[in-house]
């Protein structure tokens, strides 16, 4: 077994593990009832998604300083990932958000910056597609990547300063009971090892794929004159 | 101030290209006022909703005008690749952007003057000093933006696909604080703090895409 497949069969059963806790010990909420149980799961997604977005920004600035290909790669790989568990995110969220607030969505500042957050990122993810592969793409999808770290928090604090007045989620209260607690830091941990797992599976096809690039294209790194023509 | 006078020239270039042409802005104004008109249609607009629908109208309008404005931008160097041109010499490539982005929102801005005064005169709102200097100010912020992804997606395929899905996003907090600034100006309120906001943006902006102008140009 190789060490990118034993390290996922841990992620794998770190995840029963979380589920373990999530469904067996801890408590169910006296008010929400068993759905309370997507929270442990739902914050540690997004906990994970900031830290995929969080390493696609180190990645972009460590990519347009030093010109350093891994950097790109691992920006890569952590962009595809981070998108994933912004959706996990925001689909819990909905799911959760019907029977407690009566409706799938409403405009909150959190859900708003959460939703431009996801689709930054699927434009970064297209900039990757559509650019010219290697040095043209690597470059714009950092200074996509660097915009879109910058622009959420702003969204995030620009509909706050102005929406005060619309209903705002109460996610965590600092008095969650100890088992709620344990519950969800265990959850988050074995979240965010799975998510270190998926990116460090994408960073391999990464590689394979440049290596594949440069195997198949005779010239592989594209002259840089007719970037301007490029159609 | 080297860099100062290169943004100028460019900016001059752009607009006597245009004002030879003149292809952009006629087509912008006759756009803004057809999106007036489809707003009209679309919103079911009388004299009692009209004063509260103009704001998002106004907003609507103008994002859309943008995209087409700095979609067009980097059109015309591209065809002759003669940003090339403009990059082999020494002038850096933060002073070409600048010029290219304060053309973008010149025009822009010229554009806004059909539309501002349009839209007071269909929808019944005052157009009061707050409300020109908040659009103005959200101007600048989208134009530096704006002009980013335009330089960017000139390059790429699908660039027509790729700039909205690139730029809107990263405007939404000017459209936020902008269309809050713009409902309370025609509103009759005060609305000192949104054009403080607004200038915050613009100078955050201003200065992260002049940080990244050369990676984006200098390809």
């Amino acid at each position: 077994m190789t060490r990118l497949g034993q390290a996922s069969a841990a992620a794998v059963a770190l995840m029963l593990v979380a589920a373990g806790f999530i469904f067996l010990y801890a408590p169910t909420d006296a008010l929400q009832g068993a759905v309370q149980r997507i929270f442990y799961l739902h914050v540690s997604s997004a906990i994970a998604a900031y830290g995929c977005f969080a390493v696609v920004l180190l990645g972009g600035v460590v990519y347009l300083w030093k010109e350093n290909i891994a950097a790109d790669r691992l920006a890569r790989a952590a962009a595809l990932v981070g998108v994933v568990f912004t959706t996990v995110t925001l689909v819990m969220g909905m799911i959760w958000a019907k029977p407690i607030w009566g409706t799938f969505w409403t405009w909150d500042a959190r859900l708003t910056s959460t939703l431009v957050l996801w689709i930054i990122y699927a434009g970064y993810l297209m900039v990757r597609r559509l650019a010219e592969p290697g040095r043209q793409a690597a470059r714009f999808a950092a200074v996509v990547g660097i915009f879109g770290f910058v622009d959420v928090p702003v969204v995030h604090f620009s509909v706050t300063w102005w929406r005060t007045q619309h209903p705002g989620p109460v996610v965590i209260n600092d008095t969650l009971p100890a088992e709620m607690l344990v519950a969800f830091l265990i959850t988050m941990a074995c979240t965010l090892f799975l998510a270190a797992v998926m990116i460090a599976i994408r960073y391999r096809i990464e590689v394979l794929m440049d290596q594949a690039a440069a195997k198949t294209v005779p010239a592989p790194i594209a002259a840089p004159s007719e970037a301007g023509s490029a159609r | 101030m080297r860099t100062i006078s290169i943004a100028l020239a460019v900016a001059r270039k752009d607009m006597t290209s245009e004002w030879r042409t003149r292809e952009l802005v006629p087509a912008l104004a006759q756009f803004v006022v057809l999106a007036l008109v489809i707003a009209n249609f679309a919103f079911q607009i009388d004299s009692r909703n009209a004063a509260a629908i103009a704001p998002g109208v106004l907003w609507m309008a103008l994002v859309f005008a943008g995209l087409v404005a700095f979609g067009r931008a980097f059109a015309a160097e591209r065809e002759q690749a003669s940003l090339e041109a403009m990059l082999l010499t020494p002038a850096a490539p933060a002073a070409i952007f600048a010029g290219k982005a304060l053309a973008a929102a010149l025009l822009l801005a010229i554009c806004e003057a059909v539309l501002l005064p349009t839209l007071a005169l269909f929808f019944g709102v005052r157009l009061s000093f707050d409300v020109v200097s908040a659009v103005l100010l959200a101007t600048v912020g989208m134009a530096v933006l704006g002009c980013l992804f335009a330089a960017m997606v000139a390059r790429v395929r699908a660039r027509e696909l790729l700039l909205p899905v690139l730029t809107l996003p990263l405007w939404i907090p000017f459209i936020v604080v902008g269309g809050q600034a713009v409902q309370a100006a025609m509103g009759g309120s005060v609305t000192g703090q949104a054009t403080g906001l607004l200038l915050d943006l613009d100078i955050l902006f201003v200065v992260l895409t002049s940080l990244a102008a050369r990676f984006v140009l200098d390809d």
